[in-house]
């Protein structure tokens, strides 16, 4: 990876290999630690993962693109019309790729601040599509919000396709590349940026479950009916973290749509984007992050040697590849749940930073048996009778 | 007096949602888990009746029963070597579920595969084809509008019979209530749940086997019908086999009858929005009324007025 940094030429054979398998495995990560983060720690079965990837992806093209000619505009630079949408698509490969990237090349900070900005508008619209999809089952039983959240995907793919301001419906769309100053290959500092995200987020979630809330959450999974009991939202704090969930989900979103330059309603599939990360978490061992991360690594290694080298493949099958891949799915999900239903690595007990637990299980407690009360010898002699006596007494 | 082909397709779709749904609903009253599988198997279906019309060279009708008990057969597989296995590790709703949507993704890309595996060894188009020109015809009209209204109406009798007069039927019934209580008064809720299981696949395999008759069909279709299957199984209230009847019926008729319309007002546009209509049915439904049907009935009896009805027909208390 730090080799193909300093190199400035095309990408091309197995370092491009590397570089893809680099770029997902960054993009799944974050996905899986934030699946990870509702279904393994709080037991919010997010399965509209792929709606908040897809918003991630829109608020590239429907908002910063926009941003950047209205921005580029201001500089006077001259750009085609991009108002209508019959504009906004056709004059889109000119616009972006000629006109703007070339105003980019010249303005790294522009760059660097269309990016930030694209996140953080992600990290908030991912947020409040995690709160609008949440409205209608959060209330219920667990089984009605994945009849939900697995509708929504298809719906939002449907929208995408149909209504052209967004994402040039399904002709697609190129989006400015925010890395024109760099003179190498942009995917691989797309990489590894994606990875340093991925690092950043699994620290924040590490965080996260380690702090009191963390331990909230984990009591949800456990019984909802006694935290609800001792007076805590249950409703509000699942809708808590499914927002805060799916905020950090539709950052792989927009960094996806960088990392091509382009995006297309088909590129955000929900089998993609939903049921591959739920094998690696499952896979992995839901309820902790060494799992995900070892799940993420065999699945998005599998996956992209297997469309790599789709051409060999091909020979020995009569049938189009993608369908092994998907049968090659559904398999090994039944497999990992019936022959290690608690993934590869199996959750450990939660571990607090900053609290000596070799200390505590030393540490004697001074309790002094003979002084305690003794149970009455006479019927009964429950926890009650005792109250009762030191009454009487 | 032919039938108008609007009307044809909302009656024969709304035909396979009914059955479809009572299946839907019969699957999550016995193993209470959403069956995301469950419009997939009629993939199954399909493309039996696939095999019957274009290899075979006999009439579709034939592949019927083939699908049928196919369907059938597929269910108790997923039954004995997955739920069964799963239910007795201990694990959940959630976990039961994600095992059926990994059954659904591995059926349909076995479908896919078979379906590819069919064009290479016959040279047949076996990715959307359509049967609508070896149907019969009887007094100007297809017989398929006969067949499907025919089939869902023997389903529905035949069920309630079933449900309410034979012994395999009050058992299931009470498995559905509560699988302890019933296994105490001496049921076999094992051998229940199989027969089930059984029952509700070989629906999801005639259901299937309809669809190419009148309809463009490839293994994507059986998989988009989950949706619409869902929804009219909400509206029923999830437990109500009678409420998916009227579910599934009108979700059918709605998703192609309101297409229609919508398209004539507002432009041909409006097509391409058609999954759409039964997810906003079903969230709707969660918004408004989660129980569907079966909780409007609950709460309109306990009203002044329906205690009445109920009152004058001799089921008050």
């Amino acid at each position: 990876m730090l080799d193909l940094i300093g190199n400035l030429a095309a990408v091309s054979g197995n370092a491009r290999l590397i570089v893809d398998i680099a770029m997902y495995f960054g993009l799944f990560v974050i996905i899986a630690m934030s699946i990870n983060f509702q279904y393994g720690n709080a037991g919010v079965p997010n399965m509209g993962c792929a709606v908040q990837v897809i918003v991630g992806g829109f608020t590239v093209s429907a908002i910063t693109t926009r941003l950047c000619f209205w921005i580029v505009k201001q500089a006077g630079v001259e750009l085609l019309p991009y108002a209508s949408d019959f504009d906004w698509v056709y004059n889109n490969q000119i616009n972006v790729s000629v006109l703007t990237n070339a105003y980019l090349k010249e303005n790294p900070m522009l760059c660097f601040t269309l990016m930030l900005f694209t996140l953080a508008l992600a990290l908030i619209l991912g947020s409040l599509i995690g709160w609008v999809i949440a409205v209608p089952a959060i209330r219920l039983r667990a089984t009605y919000l994945m009849v939900t959240l697995i509708t929504m995907a298809d719906a939002s793919q449907i929208i995408g396709r149909n209504v052209p301001w967004i994402s040039g419906g399904t002709l697609g769309m190129f989006v400015p590349n925010v890395f024109a100053f760099y003179p190498g290959d942009r995917t691989v500092i797309m990489a590894v940026i994606t990875l340093f995200i991925g690092l950043v987020s699994f620290f924040i979630f590490r965080t996260m479950l380690n702090s009191p809330y963390g331990r909230l959450m984990r009591s949800i999974r456990e019984n909802e009916i006694t935290v609800g009991s001792v007076g805590k939202n249950v409703v509000s704090i699942r809708r808590n973290i499914l927002m805060f969930a799916s905020g950090i989900t539709a950052i792989s979103g927009s960094l996806l749509a960088f990392y091509f330059s382009f995006v297309v309603e088909a590129n955000y599939q929900r089998a993609m984007w939903t049921y591959w990360p739920w094998l690696m978490l499952i896979m992995g061992g839901p309820g902790n992050n060494a799992g995900t991360f070892l799940g993420t690594t065999l699945i998005v290694a599998l996956r992209r040697i297997i469309i790599v080298y789709k051409w060999v493949f091909d020979k020995f099958f009569f049938f189009p590849i993608a369908y092994f891949e998907r049968l090659l799915l559904g398999i090994l999900l039944l497999i990992v749940m019936i022959f290690r239903p608690n993934g590869l690595i199996p959750e450990k007990l939660l571990y607090i930073p900053g609290i000596n637990y070799r200390q505590l299980v030393r540490e004697e407690v001074p309790v002094d048996w003979r002084a305690a009360p003794k149970a009455s010898s006479k019927g009964g002699g429950g926890f009650m009778s005792r109250l009762r006596g030191k009454e009487e007494s | 007096m032919a039938l108008p082909a609007l009307w044809m397709a909302a009656i024969v779709y709304a035909c396979e949602l009914t059955i479809l749904s009572i299946g839907f609903t019969l699957t999550y009253l016995t193993a209470k888990i959403p069956n995301f599988a469950y419009g997939t198997m009629s993939g199954i279906g399909i493309y039996s009746v696939y095999m019957a019309s274009r290899i075979f060279k006999v009439s579709p009708y034939y592949g019927f029963p083939v699908g049928t008990l196919l369907g059938g057969v597929f269910s108790v597989l997923v039954y004995l070597l997955i739920v069964k296995v799963l239910a007795s590790m201990g694990g959940g709703a959630i976990v039961l579920t994600i095992a059926t949507l990994a059954i659904q993704i591995f059926l349909q890309a076995a479908l896919y595969i078979y379906a590819y595996w069919v064009r290479s060894i016959w040279k047949l188009y076996t990715i959307g084809f359509l049967l609508k020109t070896r149907d019969f015809v009887f007094l100007e009209t297809p017989g398929i509008l006969y067949v499907s209204l025919i089939t869902s109406i023997l389903v529905i009798v035949g069920l309630h019979y079933m449900l309410n007069k034979t012994k395999i039927g009050i058992a299931m019934r009470a498995t559905t209530e509560s699988i302890e209580l019933a296994s105490i008064l001496g049921i076999n809720t094992d051998r229940i749940q199989l027969y089930s299981w059984f029952i509700t696949g070989c629906l999801a395999g005639l259901a299937g086997s309809m669809v190419p008759m009148w309809f463009m069909s490839s293994p994507l279709t059986a998989s988009g019908m989950q949706t619409s299957v869902m929804a009219g199984s909400l509206i029923g209230g999830f437990t109500n086999m009678y409420g998916a009847i009227i579910g599934g019926f009108s979700i059918g008729f709605l998703e192609i009858i309101l297409t229609y319309y919508l398209q004539m007002i507002f432009g041909a546009w409006v097509g391409e929005y058609r999954p759409i209509i039964p997810m906003a049915v079903l969230v709707i439904i969660l918004l408004v009324e989660p129980q569907g049907l079966q909780g409007l009935y609950h709460r309109f009896m306990a009203t002044k007025t329906g205690e009445g009805i109920l009152k004058s027909l001799g089921r008050g208390e």
